[in-house]
Order: structure tokens, then sequence, then C-alpha cells
């Protein structure tokens, strides 16, 4: 689950001088030397609504790796503090929530480590997974082990199946909200973005 | 018991075993894959005869593997006489068909690992299905032969008739086998004990409730064994492979219901319903069967009828449930298995060889393929039960077990009758045997011969071997009667003892079989006359038919049921919602406040304005929103008012020291708020003004009332408590469980089963809104040509038949209607593989169905539909 796109040696010169050249006549440094080796986001940016904000792309790439850092803290102390797989799920969400926003489905789509349903499906494995595995060893549905290790720079630490069940749930969630992202965002997009460039043209990529 | 773990589950695991490991070998090996599919079958009949001796001398063989023990379910095996019997049916011929397979299908053929793992599984549940001694294991079996065949007979996928006829044997046989699960378990629970050897030994008392579970348990028998009416789906499974029809419709699975028949019998033959059932239906299904095979051009139909008419036969001997007819019964099993499987592979082989299986373009093939045609006439012969074959010996034990001096059960009328109906049913048999050979290997001159190859020698093994079995088995009558004589002895004693043998003396029977001969001869010479009087006859009372008037039934009712209460109109969903709410639980709260039934907690019992003022100020905001969401026309403030609410609710509990609910909440709402713009891009603007009158009035009030039920209901419940609540002992617990949030420990571990549930909940959701949209897509795609296959059906039936005038109501039963009339006497009559108008129909089915759904989702509002789902995630 990667959140952080690995530095781009250069934008390929066909497709970045076309974005760049587009950007030159909204006022956009002209490319040189001192011309920015990245973009903020990692896609050709058309935002799902109205006109592009430097504002939002700037704190979706800023905030995502806060955010799902975020989410995985209320996923791993959700059983002492507030939190747990559902709230956290929620918020790794909002992480993709904001930059399909920013940046448009096909920055969506670049940002998803896998589709929605590839994460529906790991989730339920692994929900039910936990639920099954105390079967196999003769114990009751769904029975709590949990196991207490000193780590040298952690100090006591915690592992207990049910973190194992509440990540599937996380995962689920996830997947929820991106298969309705992708229902009923980007794919309504795509299709007007067909239905605005004609039945021929618009052969745009199915992000869900 | 035995103390010899008995081999019999690990022969069953490797029957399950060969059917996961061989697909991926398909590649490799071509049809040589049959030779190592048969390996387990035939280990099964290797041990089987290795403990012939010692189950035939009164020891069954018995084992138990633990299933579901509290349940009384155990996967429990007892091979006695019968089933030693039947297993030798299943295994030792089914091994023989095994390797006629790796001759008959070519490397090419597609899907062959798929139907060697599918037939080598079929097997395994066969023989699971006649060695189990217990009924839940036997209707597992059971329903997996079903499955099994339903994969087998429509093993050529991509036509749409294997299709349709596989699901037909599939709806009749698995659809009555849920019937028979019910009288199993009625008749479990009237004996206490679900083990098969003791129901039988200590059957129960009668009554209605037995009555009841055998009448269940007997339709689902009959339709397995292809009885009067639920005969049909038999000669329409003809599609499949011929090795595949010889193996199911021939040796194994037709006779599944024919063996629990007469593994019941012992216990209940006595019964009054179980006589009438099985005399009455045997009889008639031979008699049918026989007629009708008379008429069929195909060789293969011709077996099927055949088989229909022999399956009657066995299911009368099965049930009958006197010593000789249990005699005659084994002896006819083992006779039919051998014959009707021969035959089956003789059709195969003409079929492969020359391309047809139709009487009318088969001429010479008689001399062409001798050594054939004499292992055909053998087992014809035995089919027709001429001496000295097995079936021969069978067919006397019949006719002697029906002499009204030998049933002494019987009313004289009725055994009068049942022997004349076997007399009738042998003529016919004689007179179909007659045909089928004269059809097959007759010399027509009007007919033109066909140029073909001879088959090879390893091709024709198969049906020399069987028809030599036949002949083996007449000649040495003992190895028969030694299992007959041991399924015959548990049942009640008749005059005296009667064995399978060619020779008893100048006996009834034996003039019997003479004059049964002479008919025969006679029906087959003047076959002309036959058939004009066949075709003469009015049509009777089509089985296929009621089938298809059933199903197509069930589709219209499902589809007026759904028209009536899928309006698409989410006001109304959410009105009938609210009404139904109101008028069960709303009017019993109003019946208990005016009772006094219910107690309204007095101001003394915990009820103050507020905990802390805060509280006020967030309430306050709650109300003002409420009421401006109702009065705001455009959506998209609206949308936001609402979310002001729900951010309102969730700041009343952080108020009450709820921090994960708030927290959840909070989120919950941002995600839909923002969720519900992306859809409101696709909505108008502001929601559309309803005139004022009585309907807006109604939804005024309406909500109101719902409300304040809803306001009502949750402040009586919380003051009504009279136990402790449950959660009292939550928070030590959640101690002990290693984690002091108590919410999270409640979701991920005390109740962890219901969040589970929730979270398959929210998949199937996601995958329905995934799939929701899917839809939207797929019906813009496919529309134009489903007009255009519709324009091009109108006219041209298939086959040029005609077709009953009259709209079309949509759905696949009325699809099969309009099929019928080509279909009904000759399914599969042509191995021909593509049919251009069939290819074209079965597309205009799929349109029909697109389309069908597509006006489904258009006339609802399907972006309502997605954000309703969006609500309750």
């Amino acid at each position: 689950m990667t959140e952080h796109e690995p530095v781009r040696p250069e934008p390929s010169p066909g497709r970045a001088d076309g974005e760049w050249g587009r950007s030159d006549r909204s006022g956009a440094p002209p490319e040189d030397w001192e011309a920015p080796r990245e973009r903020w986001l990692s896609t050709g940016v058309r935002p799902a609504f109205g006109p592009r904000s430097v504002m939002l792309e700037v704190s979706a790439r800023l905030l995502t790796p806060a955010i799902l850092t975020f989410s995985v803290f209320l996923l791993v102390s959700g059983h002492d503090r507030p939190g747990g797989g559902f709230a956290g799920g929620l918020v790794a969400s909002m992480a993709y929530v904001l930059r399909y926003i920013a940046g448009g489905r096909h920055e969506l789509r670049a940002g998803m480590p896998m589709l929605p349903n590839s994460l529906l499906a790991l989730g339920l494995l692994l929900a039910c997974g936990t639920a099954a595995a105390p079967l196999l060893l003769g114990h009751p549905v769904l029975e709590v082990h949990s196991y207490t290790a000193h780590l040298p720079v952690f100090g006591k630490v915690k592992f207990a199946s049910y973190l194992l069940f509440e990540s599937g749930v996380f995962l689920i969630v996830v997947g929820l909200v991106l298969s309705v992202v992708a229902a009923l965002g980007a794919r309504m997009e795509a299709e007007e973005e067909e239905a605005r460039d004609g039945a021929g043209a618009g052969a745009g990529g199915n992000p869900g | 018991m035995n103390d010899v773990p008995m081999l019999l589950p690990a022969i069953l695991a490797l029957h399950a075993a060969a059917a996961v490991l061989l697909p991926p070998l398909a590649g490799r090996l071509g049809a040589r894959i049959f030779l190592l599919a048969g390996l387990p079958p035939a280990a099964a009949a290797v041990w089987a005869l290795a403990h012939a001796p010692a189950i035939l001398g009164g020891a069954p063989m018995q084992a138990t593997v633990a299933w579901a023990p509290a349940l009384g379910i155990a996967f429990a095996f007892r091979v006695d006489a019968l089933a030693l019997a039947m297993t030798l049916l299943v295994s030792g011929v089914g091994a023989v068909i095994f390797g006629y397979c790796a001759a008959y299908f070519h490397a090419e053929e597609r899907g062959l690992g798929r139907l060697a793992a599918v037939m080598v599984l079929f097997a395994g549940s066969m023989l699971g299905l006649v060695t189990t001694d217990n009924l839940f294991a036997l209707y597992v079996f059971w329903e997996l032969t079903s499955v099994t065949s339903f994969l087998l007979v429509g093993h050529d996928d991509r036509k749409e008739h294997a299709r349709r006829a596989a699901t037909q044997a599939l709806v009749t046989t698995a659809g009555t086998g849920l019937l028979m699960l019910i009288g199993f378990i009625m008749l479990g629970w009237a004996a206490g004990d679900y083990s098969i050897s003791a129901l039988v030994a200590d059957p129960p008392d009668g009554g209605p409730w037995l009555t009841a579970a055998l009448v269940l348990i007997l339709v689902g028998a009959f339709a397995k064994s292809a009885q009067v009416p639920m005969h049909f789906w038999l000669p329409g499974a003809m599609i499949a492979p011929t090795p595949v029809s010889a193996y199911l419709h021939a040796a194994a699975m037709v006779k599944g219901g024919v063996y629990l028949v007469a593994r019941l019998a012992p216990g209940f033959a006595d019964a009054g319903v179980w006589q009438v059932l099985v005399l009455g239906i045997g009889l008639a299904t031979m008699i049918v069967g026989g007629w009708r095979a008379l008429r069929q051009d195909d060789l293969k139909l011709l077996l099927a009828y055949g088989t229909v008419s022999q399956l009657g036969f066995l299911t009368l001997l099965g049930g009958a449930g006197t010593q000789v007819a249990g005699t005659a019964m084994i002896g006819a099993l083992l006779a039919h298995g051998l014959f009707k499987s021969g035959l089956f592979l003789t059709v195969g082989i003409i079929d492969h060889q020359t391309g047809t299986r139709s009487i009318s373009r088969l001429t010479g093939l008689g001399r062409r393929m001798p050594v054939l045609a004499v292992a055909a006439c053998f087992s014809a012969a035995s089919m027709a039960g001429l001496p000295p074959l097995i079936g021969f010996t069978a067919k006397e034990a019949a006719l002697e077990a029906f002499l009204p001096s030998a049933a002494p059960g019987l009313p004289a009328p009725v055994s009068a009758a049942e022997l004349g109906g076997l007399v009738a049913a042998s003529v016919l048999t004689f007179a179909y045997s007659a045909r089928f050979l004269w059809g097959a290997f007759g010399d027509r001159p009007t007919v033109s011969e066909r140029s073909f190859d001879a088959p090879s020698a390893a091709f024709i093994a198969a049906p020399v071997a069987l028809a030599a079995l036949s002949l083996a088995l007449g000649a040495v009558p003992a190895a028969a009667d030694a299992l007959a004589q041991g399924y015959a002895h548990a049942l009640p004693t008749g005059e005296k003892p009667y064995h399978l043998a060619l020779w008893h003396g100048v006996t009834p029977p034996l003039l019997l079989t003479a004059a049964v001969v002479a008919a025969g001869v006679l029906l087959f010479a003047k076959r002309r006359t036959v058939g004009r009087i066949q075709n003469a006859m009015p049509r009777w009372p089509d089985a296929e038919y009621g089938y298809h008037l059933f199903i197509h039934g069930i589709y219209s009712v499902a589809l007026s049921v759904t028209r009536r209460t899928q309006s698409g109109s989410l006001p109304v969903y959410l009105g009938i919602i609210l009404a139904v709410l109101l008028v069960l639980p709303g009017a019993r709260l109003a019946a208990g406040l005016i009772t006094g039934e219910i107690a309204v907690p007095g101001t003394d019992e915990g009820l103050r304005i507020w905990d802390s003022p805060l509280e006020l100020l967030v309430t306050a905001v709650i109300v003002v929103t409420a009421v401006a969401t109702v009065r705001e026309h455009r959506r998209f403030p609206a949308l936001i008012l609402l979310s002001v609410l729900g951010f309102g609710i969730a700041g009343l509990f952080v108020l009450h020291g709820a921090p994960d609910l708030a927290l959840t909440l909070v989120l919950v709402e941002t995600l839909t708020t923002i969720i519900l713009v992306f859809v409101l891009r696709r909505l108008p603007s502001t929601f559309s003004v309803r005139p004022d009158g009585w309907g807006k009035r109604l939804t005024v009030l309406l909500c109101a009332a719902a409300g304040t039920f809803i306001a009502l209901a949750l402040w009586l419940m919380t003051a009504a408590r009279t136990a402790d609540p449950v959660s009292a002992e939550y928070a030590d617990l959640a101690e002990k469980a290693g984690g002091t949030n108590l919410v999270n420990v409640i979701l991920a571990d005390f109740r962890a089963l219901d969040t589970l549930g929730e979270i398959v909940v929210l998949a199937t959701a996601a995958v329905a809104v995934a799939s929701l949209v899917l839809l939207n897509r797929r019906d813009r795609i496919v529309d134009e040509p489903a007009a255009e296959n519709e324009n091009e059906n109108e006219g041209e039936g298939p086959d040029g038949a005609v077709r009953p005038a009259g709209p079309e109501p949509a759905g696949t039963g009325a699809l099969a209607l309009r099929r019928r009339a080509a279909d009904a006497e000759a399914p599969g009559t042509e191995p021909s593989e593509h049919d251009p108008v069939r290819e074209g129909e079965a597309g205009a089915a799929d349109a029909d169905e697109a389309s069908n759904t597509g006006t489904g989702t258009g006339t609802g509002t399907g972006a309502d539909d997605e954000g309703s789902d969006d609500d309750r995630a």
C-alpha cells in the first residue's frame, strides 16, 4: 500500500510538452532548468468538479500520507482508544476521495493500491480467515488469541488476532467506498466525458 | 461391526482426488486421460468382487466416518447384497465405459479434462449413493449425482439445446430431491434414527406421517428413475455424449431411484400407499416407455425410451416386496445395466463412424461391422428376454413373481393386471429390440450406403465385453442368483424359494415367454401397420409440456410479483415502509398506551431537561437544520443542511461521552455527503414541486406520525427496562479480553459474529453498486442486435415446424414453450453441431432478458436507488 510516488526522473517528453505547454498559457514556469521535476499529483490533472485548484492539489499531495498514517493509527489503537477498523477504513477512504476530488478519475486510479473488488476480496478473506482459523485448532469461531511482546524500541506491544479481523473490516470499508466512488463518481464522470466527446472519441480508461 | 477399517471411504476419496488432479493432465494425455480416470471405478469394482463372498455369506461390510455426530449424521457405509450388485454395476460397467471413452473422444474435443473429472466425480457420488447407510449422506450423494449429471448432460455447453436439457434434468431430479429430503427427515424423525438399515429392520408405525414421508421419498425416487409422468427429462438428456448416456442413463444414475425403492422395500412394501404408487406408476412407465420406443427413428432415443420402460419394470419388481420379485429385480438390474450400456456403446460406435444414428439413414452395417453386430444381437436378445441370456432368467422370474398363485400379498385382480402389463411390456420390448437390430444393422435397399472406416478393435471391445457378460451370466445364472438370494432373503418369504435359472421345467412363465415372442415377432413384422396406428392415435397429454407450463407459470408469477411490488419510485417505497411501521408496531404501541399496558415513566424516573447546557445549543442547531431541510427546495443546500444535522447529532454523542460513536458518525456523514454530491450532478438542481393537496398532506402526516412514533417508542423502551442490562459486566470482560475501549472490544470480540455479518453486507452492497453501473452500460450495448434478431426469427421455426401462434410472453419459459413443437419427439436427433436458427434464437433469448432488466432499471430512478444504498452504508 505505498502511497508515495517514486521520484520521477523526468516526465516523458511528448506528454510533458503537452501538459506544460497548456499551463504555459496560464503563467506557469518556462520549460527550463528551474521547471519543477514533479507535479503535485501523479497524473494529468482534470479535477472531478469545476476548475483546477492548486490549493486542493497541494493539500491532497501533502495530506494523503498523513491521512493514511492516521487511519492505520486508528486501526491499531482502536482496542484501547477510540478508533478501530471501521473508523480507520473511513479515514483511509477519505484520502482517496480527496485525491479524486483534486485530480479526477485518472488520479484516483493512479492512487489506488488495487482495484476495489480486490480490496473487498482481500478484506473478506482476512476477516473470514481470522474467524475460521480457531476452528482448525478445535476452538470456537472467532476466538481471540493475543500475545504480548517486548520489543526494543516500542516497549510492550500486544499482538492480537482481532487486529487481523479489524484489518479485514478496514479493507472492506475502503473497498466499499472506493467502489462507490468509482461507480457514482468516476464512472459518471467518464460517461459525461463520453457524452461530451461524442460516441467514438471518448474511449476513456475505465477506472472501476 | 467389521473390525477391519473398510477400504471404501478411501476409494471414494480416490474418486474425488482423481477429479481434482485430472483436468490439468488433459492437454498432455488427450483422450487417454479416461484410462486414468477409470482407475478409481476399477478399484471399487475389484474391491467389491474381492469381498463378494464374505458379503454374500451374510456379513455386510460396514464403516463409518463421522461427519456431524451431534445431528446423527455420518458417512456410514454398509455394503450388503443389494449394494454389492449396484457397486458392481456402477463401478464395473463404469470402468468399462471409461475404457471406451478413451477410444470414443478425440484429443481435440472441448473440455476433455472437465468431462473426465466430472465423470469420475459422478462415479464416486454414485458409489457413495449405493453404499451409504445414512439418509442424509444418501441425500448428499444423490444430489451430487444430479449436479454432476447436469454438468455431463450439458457438456457441449455452447449448444443451447444441451444447456436446456441439462437444466431440465437438474430441475426435475434435484427439485424432487428436495421433496425427498423432506420425506427423509420425516421418516427419520418418526423412527428416531437416520440409519437406513435400522429403519428397514424396524420400520416406524404407520399413520399419515409415514404415508406422507413415503410419498415424498417415492416422488424423488421416481423422478430420478424417470418414471411417468416425470420421464421426459431422460430422452431430453440424450443430447449428452453417448458414453455419458451409457453410463448415466443406462448403468448408473437412473438406477438410483430403483435402488432406493428396492432398499426401502423390505421395510415399507406392505404400506398401502407404497403398493399403489409403485405398482401403478411402474406399470404405466413400462407401457408408455415401450410404446414410445417403438416409434423412434433415432437409435439413441429408441434406447432412451426403452430405458424408461425398463426402469418402470425395475421399479415394479423392486417395490413389490416379495422374494420372487426381489430375485427378479436383482436379475433385471444386472441384465439391464449390461445390455443397455452395451447397446448405447454400440450406438456410440455407429454414430462415431458413420456420423448419424438415424434409422432412416443407416444401411448395411451388419455386413460392415459383423463383430459389433453379433455383440449387439446378444445384448438386444438379453433385452428382449431370450434364452440363454441373463435377461431371460430375469424376465422369467418377473413373470413368476406376479402369477396369481405366487403373489401372496396381492389381490388376484391386481396381480392379474400386473401380469398382463408385464406381458404387454415384454411384447413391446421384444418389438423395439428387434426394431433396434433391424434399424442399426439391417439392409434397406432404399437407403444409400455411407462410406466409413471400420472401428478399431479397442473401440468395439467394450460392447463386446458387456455382451459376453450378459451371455456368461445367463449361462451360469448361479453367480447372479447368489446376489439375488442375498437381497431377497430380507423380504417376506414366498411359498417356495425361487432361483434364477434357465430351465424351471415347462412352467406358466415359459409358456408366457413363448407367447410374448410370438406376439413380438408379429408386432415387428407388422411395423408399418403399428406405425400407422401410432400416428392415428390422438396425442397423449405430454408430460414435457406440463413441465414447461409449470416453469412458465413460475416465471409469470415471479414477473407479475416483481412488477407489482417494484414500482421504482423511492417515495412509494419509503411510504410503504413507514406505513407498515405505523400499522404494526405503531398500532401496538397506541393500544398499549390506551389500555395502560405500557407504563409511561413519570418525571421522577430519570427524566431531566439536560445533562449539560451545551446540549441545548446543539439541539437548537439540530432542530433548526431539520426544519430548514424540509423547507429547502434546492437539492444541494438541502444536502448540506442534512449533513449539518448529522454533525449536530455527532455533537450530542460527544457531549454524552461516546467518542467512538461520534467519530464514526462524523466520518460516515462526511463521506455520504461527498458521495451524494457526486450523484447530485446528475439530478435537477431543485426538487420537483408537488402541488398542495391531499397527496402532500398525507406525506406530511405520515412522516410526522413516523417521527413521533420513533421518538415515543425510544423514550418508552429505554424506560421500560426490567432486567439488568447485559452490558453491565462488559467493562470487566473487556479488561480481560485485553482492550479498554469497550465499543471496539464489543465489535471485534464479543459481537464479532455480528460484525462479520455486517462486513459481508458491506461487501455485497459494494458489489451491487458496481454491478448496477455495469448493468446500465450493458443494455445500451445489447439493445440494437436484439431488435434485429427478433425480426429475423419472426417467420421461420426450427426445422420448419409450426409454432403456436399468439403473442410471446417474455422469459425463458415462453421460449421453451415455443420450441417444444420441434423438440417434443426428437430431441437430439441430429448429431450436427451448428444450427444457425437455434443460435439466433439463443441470442434473442439473451436480448429479451437484457431488455427486460433494462426497462426495470430504466423506469426506476437509478441514481436514487444507488443513493439509498449509500445512505445505508
